[in-house]
């Protein structure tokens, strides 16, 4: 290689470095409480958050997207969309669970109870092994769902502290 | 720290906690100079201001406005309540439990999202001196007995009134969980260390079988629980008295920059039970050098220790500090806590373990945590335990065993050369070594190590056989707060801290040198009932 490729090499790659990182670096998007859930420019602006041969969102709903993004399939929208986008879409708008107060608070655990039964849960992932998540010798069935499912960050395992139960989370 | 918050500082003043920890300092460069040989006293001696130290790093501030902080009261509380509880294992809870049943408003914090700490993940056994199950089991014991084991176990470093507390008020706290808290207790176990079966076990074999009766009773006395709000100091007036606590509401473990700095005011005692610090490497490692980051600990990832440091830094007393003790019962094949120790632990004395290098047996299985661990730390490899279905099927639960099979960490073999090959041990040595452990076990007395062999225990010949790895994991900080009989908490000028309690793991002097397996729950429960009564009746200072 010469001494000039491999200098424009180096340039190129720390070139793509720059780029990514200033992609990283973009401010979180805004919470905008009353917009659509298929208004992206809403809270996210000028960043493009979906891919440019993306079918228009018109007026989808979660369903909708589902008709493509099969669940468990590779096109599942899980670990990839926040889950409060998937409340959204599915019509809980942000007021539904954190209510109108001015001074914003994390939702507590009874209020996503309120839809999501922790008994009826834990039957539903009975099969689930070497472990149902949603049940524990600790916690029973009631622990934070938020412990797991976060709806602005990433979720996480959170029994994978100590154990190894690798599961996979929406 | 934040501007914020110091802004809100208005007394800055020298208290007595500030000179301890001036006078400390010298004292620790003053034995630098002087004690060319380090001394095992001269090393607990440096422990504490080297606590101290370590708690001036993580705060980020230099000694001199540190102490400018210790004084600080704030001029607007964000919150009050007569006792306040930082952290919701079973000793703050039990404290909790008890300063509300005295009349008191009680405010718990825990720094976590979810509540329990480690003894939400403990395995449940609580050690009681002449429980029930003991008299089924025509089983002789006695506080006494059981002082007399603490103390053996721990080196006689045991603080005795501490450890007398403790075995005196086993029974009366078992009863309490019973039949105050409403929790439910099934089998009596063996714990290496102890002369008698002794270690009554939640009826789900957790710590969460008291902790969430615990909880749930708490919340419907009234009790209150603010979640991610992490204590970070202690507010002293300027006469030393505990006040109340800088906190920072909405932390998200373990950013320490995340949350906001609030005030809450004590109006009678703060309880510190916030266990201990199993998790945080660098201060272990400045305890015990040898605690370094390739050992990976049982606890829960938040047993970090900041609010036993918090209060080292407003002037509490640390003793025993580099006494950590590593459990000598997990397995290098799971993570955490896992299935092993209760495995482990239900057959040591009906099973052998052996040294896979040599197929020998090479330390008392009955022994206690240290001399196990370190037995098997200074070989330097993992260590093997097996038995086979007769003792297995009948000491170990059904879910512990199959949870083991399923995760890796439990092995089943049709044949003892079977065994041996697979972890590569020396068939004909090791073969040897199971004839020989099985003519003591017929015999009822091992002469080469000592081991207690049980009256029902039977000879390791009946397929399968059961087998799993052993690698020691930092398990408790047996080191922490001085505290006296009352859970007062005592100060570097050797006078109790008004208005400061403690209880649990964040305390030191219970179990000396070697805390023996169980009696961490008995400790947790009488220390935060004492602790929690006695903060209840402290006079209200504002």
């Amino acid at each position: 290689m010469s001494r000039t490729n491999h200098i424009m090499k180096c340039l190129g790659s720390s070139a793509l470095v720059l780029a990514l990182s200033a992609a990283g670096a973009q401010a979180a998007p805004k919470r905008v409480s009353g917009a659509k859930p298929v208004n992206c420019v809403a809270c996210h602006g000028k960043e493009q958050v979906l891919p440019a041969d993306h079918p228009k969102l018109a007026n989808m709903k979660l369903a909708s997207c589902r008709e493509c993004h099969v669940k468990g399939d590779v096109s599942s929208l899980d670990g990839k969309l926040p889950l409060s986008h998937k409340h959204l879409l599915a019509g809980l708008t942000c007021a539904k669970c954190h209510g109108k107060a001015k001074k914003q608070e994390p939702v507590d655990f009874q209020v996503c109870v309120g839809c999501h039964e922790p008994e009826k849960l834990a039957q539903t992932t009975s099969a689930v092994r070497p472990q149902n998540p949603h049940t524990s010798r600790h916690y029973g069935t009631a622990l934070d769902c938020n412990a797991c499912h976060h709806q602005h960050a990433k979720s996480e395992d959170f029994c994978g502290q100590c154990h190894k139960f690798q599961f996979k989370l929406p | 720290m934040t501007g914020d918050s110091l802004t809100l500082i208005v007394l800055v003043s020298i208290t007595p906690a500030d000179r301890a920890i001036t006078r400390e300092e010298g004292s620790m460069s003053d034995e630098v100079v002087q004690e060319a040989e380090v001394t095992r006293r001269g090393f607990l001696k440096s422990t504490g201001a080297a606590a101290a130290l370590a708690g001036l790093a993580l705060t980020g501030l230099t000694a001199r406005e540190s102490q400018a902080a210790v004084a600080g009261i704030p001029k607007k509380w964000d919150a009050s309540c007569d006792v306040l509880v930082i952290g919701t294992g079973f000793a703050g809870l039990a404290a909790a439990l008890e300063a509300k049943s005295a009349g008191a408003e009680v405010l718990v914090l825990e720094k976590m999202r979810t509540h329990g700490g480690n003894s939400i993940i403990n395995g449940g056994d609580f050690a009681v001196a002449g429980n029930r199950f003991q008299k089924e089991a025509g089983i002789k014991d006695s506080a006494e007995q059981m002082v007399k084991d603490m103390m053996k176990a721990g080196g006689d470093l045991n603080h005795p009134a501490l450890a007398r507390a403790v075995a005196e008020q086993s029974l009366e706290s078992l009863e309490w969980c019973e039949k105050f808290v409403g929790a439910q207790f099934g089998r009596l176990n063996f714990h290496g260390g102890h002369s008698v079966k002794r270690s009554v076990q939640t009826e789900n074999a957790s710590g969460s079988g008291l902790v969430n009766p615990m909880l749930a009773k708490a919340k419907s006395l009234g009790v209150k629980f603010q979640f991610t709000t992490k204590m970070e100091r202690l507010i002293a007036d300027p006469q030393g008295r505990i006040v109340g606590v800088e906190v920072r509401k909405g932390y998200r473990f373990p950013d320490e920059k995340s949350g906001k700095v609030a005030f809450i005011k004590a109006r009678r005692a703060v309880v510190l039970a916030s266990g201990g610090f199993s998790q945080n490497v660098e201060l272990r490692q400045i305890q015990d050098p040898r605690l370094d980051g390739r050992f990976d600990s049982t606890n829960h990832s938040g047993a970090t220790g900041e609010a036993l440091l918090a209060a080292c830094l407003a002037g509490a007393m640390d003793v025993q500090m580099d006494w950590i003790q590593c459990g000598p019962w997990t397995s290098p094949d799971e993570k955490g806590f896992g299935h092993v120790p209760q495995f482990c632990e239900r057959i040591v004395g009906y099973a052998p373990m052996v040294d896979p290098v040599t197929g020998k047996r090479f330390i008392k299985e009955t022994g206690n945590r240290k001399v196990r661990a370190d037995a098997i730390m200074q070989l330097g490899h993992p260590v093997l335990i097996f038995g086979d279905t007769v003792n297995v099927n009948r000491q170990v639960l059904p879910e512990t065993l199959n949870k083991g099979l399923e995760n890796g960490s439990i092995r089943k073999f049709d044949t003892l050369e079977e065994l041996a090959r697979h972890y590569s041990v020396p068939v004909a040595a090791m073969l040897e070594e199971v004839a020989k452990w099985n003519s003591y076990v017929e015999k009822r007395k091992d002469p080469e190590f000592d081991c207690m062999i049980f009256a029902n225990s039977t000879p390791t010949v009946q397929a399968p056989f059961y087998a799993a790895r052993l690698w020691p994991r930092v398990h408790h900080t047996m080191g922490g707060l001085v505290i006296n009989d009352k859970a007062q908490v005592k100060g570097f000028n050797l006078k109790t801290m008004k208005g400061l309690y403690a209880a649990g793991e964040v305390t030191g002097g219970v179990h000396g040198a070697v805390r023996l397996g169980s009696v961490a729950m008995a400790d947790c429960v009488v220390f935060g009932r004492i602790a929690g009564r006695n903060a209840a009746q402290e006079k209200p200072w504002g």
